[in-house]
């Protein structure tokens, strides 16, 4: 069961309209041509998919870790709301979640964290990150045909303590799962992928993972026209999920 | 531009040859321009001899294939018996009309050799239309060449047809599997395409 | 009374830079490169030629223009790295993996195009052309600012006519300009343009220095160009890669991405994300 928060302002003429878009066609709707049918549906998902955002989610994964960061801007319109927002959330002792997109469509945090966590299964062990990810999904995809889908992106982190194996998931709002070495969302992909193409190794360790982490957040700063306000860094590691300190106050050199 | 059906990019493929059949994809995930992940396959095995083939709109893929998964589970429970690749295709058919008026962005191909020793395949479109194929499905030109062709001819064949076909488009390609079937053997294979 | 409606019956274009003798000259002498277009006879010519070609904001358009790429050029110690991927798409097909992005405008100076491909060879050889005569009027080889200029002040003419230009001309100084077909001219030291831009600066800012030695700028210039086609599905083919020196540009090869890629991933590590065994 999903309850949702609303938000308090009420959705922007645009979103509501993207809203109204994305309902899927109800029985008593009739459709003289396929060709209206078709806009129709078309339109569940084309309006809102070019929509990148600057919010930055990357991960990470390496020998025995899997690092997230978020950047800390909460941004509504032309406005930086909140300078050390925290866009992650744990989902149980070795899963975490990143999330960014539309305002208060990232509560999916909240409803997917308790079933997640360990008190709720009948199991003896908290879920893997594998079983974490194909749940998240599919809530996210039932979302997706219902009145109101979720807009947002995640990035899923985490260890599974049965395999002894770091793992990182990439979903995007349309419920698209792909497990990969390394992922990021927003702008942030079109400057950090082919960065970490070049220099990301499956057994690197965790220092080299902070240097890549490093590389990525000097670029974004360089080259993104706003400003992120920096990121929080969080790693799960076998002994579970830490905060790490992100010093970024040094000035890029711009070539 | 982004039609469901071409955001993710993809391409699968289905031919048939003598007691064999030859199930094909890619394994892009794109995001439009943008590639995601190198290792997404879209065929999916439902019993020894069976397989589908989805491309489309990734979340669908996903959200199908598993859809799949479970009817073909309860398929199996009840009947105490693996299902044909007919039985199977008319289950895709009638599961994809159930969502007539809201359908998964998919377009599937089914691969099997039946209880003969046959080989079989169809296609279908979103909605359940079945396409029924001697020869292959998902390509322009008919091709005698194709029949009678042997495994290893058939691999060769349908390696070149969809690495061919992915070389001219910009949204599907980043390596392929190929699947051949016979009567009591599947051998996978990875192509490692072009990754540009 | 007909060379006074002449006067004043030609599109603006050509009052920029040279005098109307000047224009006229040029024209007579060189037939095939007039800038006499025909414009479709309706009442907004730009407007209507944006609804026919953007396949971006309508993807039914009727006409689709080649476009898709990426191409780089930066400078360092040694002088200049330009280098480019091949790739020319009309919406999702792939027209040609075998696309010459970069112009040879003369022994120095290079022109590479990202946008309309007609449009780029186009201007291109029109500022070859008036390079050529920069030269034989003053003695002397024109310089990269001068090119550029006539080039930016060329383009920016026509602005708002979807010409799609985007360019660099590196060469002598040696000097780096990136002009569009806004207007914009901007000096620097590294540019990337195109839709696969993004990943080429990942990996280009990452590890540029000034000092770079010559063999390590082709390299970064050459893995540059391989990041962007990896993940950019418009951009592919072959990576086209030349270095400008004090003495003129030399070539360093038009080569596949396909051998370089698997190179790379299977000799250097790079590229964990491809998979190239089945598990």
């Amino acid at each position: 069961m999903i309850l949702k928060n609303f938000q308090a302002h009420g959705p922007s003429p645009a979103q509501a309209d993207r809203r109204a878009l994305r309902q899927l066609p109800s029985a008593s709707t009739s459709y003289q041509t396929t060709t209206q049918l078709h806009h129709r549906i078309y339109s569940l998902v084309h309006p809102i998919y070019t929509h990148q955002t600057a919010e930055v989610l990357l991960g990470i994964t390496g020998k025995d870790f899997t690092i997230i960061a978020a950047s800390k801007a909460a941004m509504r319109g032309a406005t930086i709301l909140k300078a050390t927002d925290d866009k992650t959330r744990e989902l149980n002792q070795h899963n975490l979640m990143a999330f960014s997109g539309e305002a208060g469509d990232t509560s999916i945090s909240q409803n997917t964290s308790k079933p997640t966590s360990a008190s709720t299964q009948c199991a003896t062990r908290p879920p893997s990150p594998a079983a974490v990810s194909s749940f998240v999904r599919s809530e996210l995809s039932r979302a997706l045909r219902s009145r109101r889908p979720y807009t947002v992106n995640l990035l899923l982190g985490g260890y599974d303590t049965i395999t002894d194996t770091p793992a990182l998931y990439w979903i995007d709002y349309l419920a698209a799962l792909a497990k990969v070495p390394y992922a990021a969302h927003g702008y942030a992909q079109y400057y950090c992928l082919s960065i970490l193409d070049k220099h990301h190794h499956p057994d690197i360790g965790f220092e080299r993972g902070m240097e890549l982490l490093r590389m990525c957040t000097d670029e974004l700063k360089r080259r993104l026209p706003v400003d992120f306000k920096g990121v929080t860094v969080k790693v799960v590691t076998k002994e579970g999920i830490r905060e790490v300190e992100y010093v970024d106050d040094k000035p890029v050199k711009s070539a | 531009m982004s039609s469901p059906f071409s955001i993710n990019g993809g391409a699968c493929v289905a031919m048939t040859g003598k007691d064999c059949v030859a199930i094909a994809c890619d394994l892009r995930l794109g995001l439009q321009a943008l590639t995601i992940s190198n290792n997404f396959p879209k065929i999916f095995s439902y019993s020894p001899s069976v397989y589908l083939g989805l491309t489309g709109l990734a979340t669908d893929v996903s959200t199908v294939a598993d859809l799949f998964r479970y009817k073909v589970n309860m398929y199996r429970l009840r009947e105490e018996r693996q299902i044909a690749p007919r039985t199977f295709a008319n289950l895709v058919s009638s599961s994809l009309y159930e969502r007539r008026f809201g359908p998964y962005f998919v377009s599937p191909v089914v691969a099997g050799i039946d209880d003969g020793g046959k080989p079989f395949i169809c296609g279908f479109d979103s909605i359940g239309c079945i396409d029924f194929a001697k020869d292959f499905i998902v390509s322009g030109t008919a091709s005698d060449q194709l029949l009678g062709l042997g495994p290893e001819d058939l691999f060769e064949t349908i390696s070149q047809a969809l690495l061919n076909a992915v070389d001219r488009d910009a949204l599907s390609g980043w390596g392929a599997h190929v699947y051949i079937i016979e009567k009591d053997k599947v051998t996978k294979r990875l192509l490692k395409g072009r990754q540009d | 009374m007909d060379t006074l409606v002449a006067q004043y019956s030609r599109p603006s274009g050509e009052q920029e830079g040279y005098s109307q003798d000047e224009q006229q000259e040029l024209l007579q002498l060189t037939p095939p490169l007039s800038l006499k277009f025909a414009l479709p006879p309706i009442a907004q010519p730009s407007s209507w030629l944006r609804a026919m070609t953007d396949d971006y904001s309508n993807p039914n358009c009727p006409i689709k223009i080649a476009h898709g790429t990426t191409t780089l050029a930066f400078r360092f110690q040694g002088g200049i790295i330009v280098a480019t991927d091949s790739r020319a798409t009309a919406g999702n097909w792939i027209a040609s993996q075998t696309v010459k992005k970069v112009i040879e405008i003369n022994n120095c100076l290079l022109g590479t195009m990202a946008g309309g491909a007609a449009d780029c060879q186009y201007w291109l050889a029109y500022l070859g052309m008036q390079c050529r005569l920069h030269e034989l009027r003053h003695k002397r080889r024109i310089s990269v600012a001068a090119a550029s200029k006539i080039l930016a002040n060329l383009v920016y003419s026509y602005k708002g006519m979807g010409n799609n230009v985007r360019r660099r001309n590196p060469q002598e100084g040696p000097a780096l300009y990136y002009i569009d077909s806004d207007g914009t001219r901007l000096s620097g030291n590294l540019f990337c343009v195109g839709s696969g831009q993004t990943f080429a600066y990942g990996v280009l800012d990452a590890q540029y220095s000034y000092d770079l030695s010559e063999e390590d700028a082709l390299d970064l210039g050459r893995r540059s160009i391989l990041a962007a086609t990896h993940r950019d599905a418009y951009s592919g083919g072959y990576i086209n890669l030349y270095h400008v020196k004090e003495s003129g540009w030399v070539k360093h090869g038009f080569s596949d991405t396909n051998p370089i890629f698997w190179k790379t991933k299977l000799e250097k590590g790079e590229f964990s994300n491809v998979t190239s065994e089945l598990e």
